[in-house]
């Protein structure tokens, strides 16, 4: 086997040596195609045909984007080791895709599986059917169906947008042209928990893009930012500075009882993300002097400092898969770093050009999008841990940041 | 004090221009996805910027050194004379806005802006003000006075401005 780095030569060795360890739990019978960046299956989609609708070809071209974009598979003309076959077609405004994943080498049928969407929206029907081909080759959750929630900043007004995992169908999901900060997503894909400024203050609020409202969460006197849902959905973290001090606090969404976590009278909190299991956070606190990241257990007294290297780090990101994202200040700029707790070893993630910072993982705990600054002009990128090179995110005018990835 | 659930009028009205297509750059829906807002369950404090801002006097902005809330000696100055005249002025309230430079999450500066805004309140009740006539509110590094990205701008940049409200 035969393993380089990619050809900007941006990656860690770390991310090899994890690919290589994933590599290990592949199936024996997949074939390998090693070029830059990550291993991936060979992955045949001529049997794919579309009927002529405008529809049904958007969505096979969809579906082939998806799938490279998964990170999992290289589209093969010859000698795959994944044959995907089926057929999409319209009728009225109905949109049917017809698909079957056979394990060429073993000999079996993976998937055989009818899809249906509408003419409409060809993108959402292929973005559908690509994720229910990661899973039944790999076994992972796919990203196509996800979106993103971001700060969009054009011509001087701030708001949040929205776009699909691939960067299209970007759309302005507020109007305020206030400054808003720190989107996360709230449950599912339907709610998303944010600051604005557009009362005046930096009060925190919920929008639930089902009904299209906006509900406050708390704008209690000075700072209400960084709201983040926990995993059980049930408690709200966020940093409050109602007590003196800008600290972190849980409300309990169901008494309304808040619990101040942190008690620190002489540094700031910040950027609270749940781990996993929703029992404990990790932070930013500039308690030692600079910002670092610590972890603390929800009820615990005491939390522990997990980040020595770099003179800053922030913008702690907790993935599914229990690694941390944050952003470090190595000599002049802000890098992607990734801790793995089990390991108990931060890896380098970004090398340079540019400013590379706000990482939010992907469900598939593989991709992180987070915003490059460069030339003072702010875009999102998408980055793979497994090697691929990063590739940007948005395209329209403007400067784009503090992205947040959907769970779904 | 607002009753909660307090329905507050439509905000904006969508304009739908969905481009179709498949440009993943495609432009934006005009759509508006939030067409009512609520209140929450917990009640807003009453907050100074209802009131008429005093335009009349202004002060000048207290700086910061980098990563830090610390009042410098140097500055000390200024806090004095804007307790003298909140002092002198008993129906003025201040709003101390808090600010850091471009640089670092912007999430952290949110955070640090207030702990400066709040270490500016502290000393000005430990000059004799009234704790209930000063509030404070982090713009982080989101509003910066010096435009430029080196050195000199972050400097002006880093700073705790006073609002005065009547």
């Amino acid at each position: 086997m035969h393993l380089e780095l990619n050809s900007r030569g941006r990656f860690a060795a770390g991310a090899v040596a994890l690919a290589m360890g994933l590599a290990a739990c592949m199936h024996a019978a997949d074939v390998e195609i090693v070029k830059a960046g990550s291993i991936k299956t060979a992955l045949s989609l001529k049997g794919m045909r579309a009927d002529s609708q405008a529809a049904s070809k958007t969505f096979r071209k969809v579906l082939e984007a998806d799938l490279v974009r998964s990170g999992w598979f290289e589209i093969a003309v010859g000698g795959a080791s994944v044959d995907v076959s089926g057929f999409c077609q319209g009728s009225g405004d109905r949109l049917t895709g017809q698909c079957r994943v056979v394990n060429n080498i073993a000999g079996k049928t993976l998937l055989s599986e009818q899809l249906r969407g509408q003419v409409a929206n060809p993108r959402q029907l292929a973005h559908r059917t690509a994720d229910a081909i990661v899973k039944a080759v790999k076994g992972v959750p796919g990203i196509a169906s996800t979106q993103i929630v971001m700060v969009g900043a054009r011509v001087g007004r701030q708001d949040l947008y929205l776009c699909d995992a691939d960067g299209a169908r970007l759309r302005r999901a507020t109007h305020d042209g206030a400054v808003c900060l720190s989107p996360s997503w709230g449950k599912g894909v339907l709610e998303i928990l944010y600051t604005s400024f557009h009362n005046g203050y930096p009060d925190a609020y919920r929008i639930d893009l089902g009904g299209g409202r906006r509900i406050r969460l708390a704008a209690y006197p000075g700072l209400n930012t960084g709201a983040v849902l926990s995993p059980d959905g049930r408690r709200i973290a966020m940093t409050l500075s109602k007590d003196g001090n800008p600290d972190l606090y849980v409300k309990d969404l169901r008494s309304g009882v808040l619990s101040r976590i942190t008690r620190t009278a002489y540094a700031a909190e910040a950027s609270p993300s749940w781990s996993p299991d929703g029992r404990q956070l990790v932070f930013v606190s500039d308690r030692a002097g600079r910002p670092q990241l610590y972890v603390q257990a929800l009820y615990g007294k005491t939390a522990k400092r997990l980040t020595y290297e770099g003179r800053e780090n922030a913008a702690p990101d907790w993935a599914a898969d229990g690694r941390i994202a944050y952003s470090s200040r190595r000599g002049g700029t802000y890098e992607i770093c990734i801790y793995d707790p089990v390991a108990r070893r931060h890896t380098q993630l970004t090398r340079g050009d540019g400013d590379w910072e706000d990482p939010s993982w992907a469900p598939d705990s593989r991709h992180i999008v987070c915003t490059r600054t460069s030339g003072y002009r702010s875009h999102l990128y998408i980055l793979d841990v497994m090697g691929d090179p990063p590739l940007r995110l948005t395209s329209s005018e403007g400067d784009w940041y503090s992205p947040d990835w959907s769970s779904q | 004090m607002k009753s909660s659930l307090r329905y507050m009028g439509v905000l904006t009205v969508g304009v739908a221009v969905l481009a179709g297509g498949c440009k993943t750059d495609s432009d934006e829906m005009g759509e508006s996805l939030i067409i009512e807002e609520l209140d929450g369950d917990h009640a807003l404090m009453e907050r100074f910027e209802d009131r008429v801002r005093v335009t009349d006097v202004s002060f000048d902005p207290v700086g910061f050194r980098y990563d830090s809330y610390q009042i410098d000696g140097g500055e000390v100055g200024k806090l004095n004379r804007v307790a003298d005249y909140l002092r002198g002025n008993g129906d003025v309230s201040l709003v101390v806005e808090g600010h850091s430079d471009e640089r670092g999450s912007r999430e952290y500066n949110m955070s640090l802006g207030e702990h400066r805004a709040l270490a500016v309140r502290a000393y000005l009740i430990g000059l004799g003000v009234d704790s209930a006539r000063i509030q404070t509110r982090s713009y982080g590094a989101e509003k910066p006075v010096d435009m430029g990205h080196n050195e000199a701008a972050w400097t002006n940049n880093r700073r705790g401005e006073f609002a005065l409200y009547r």
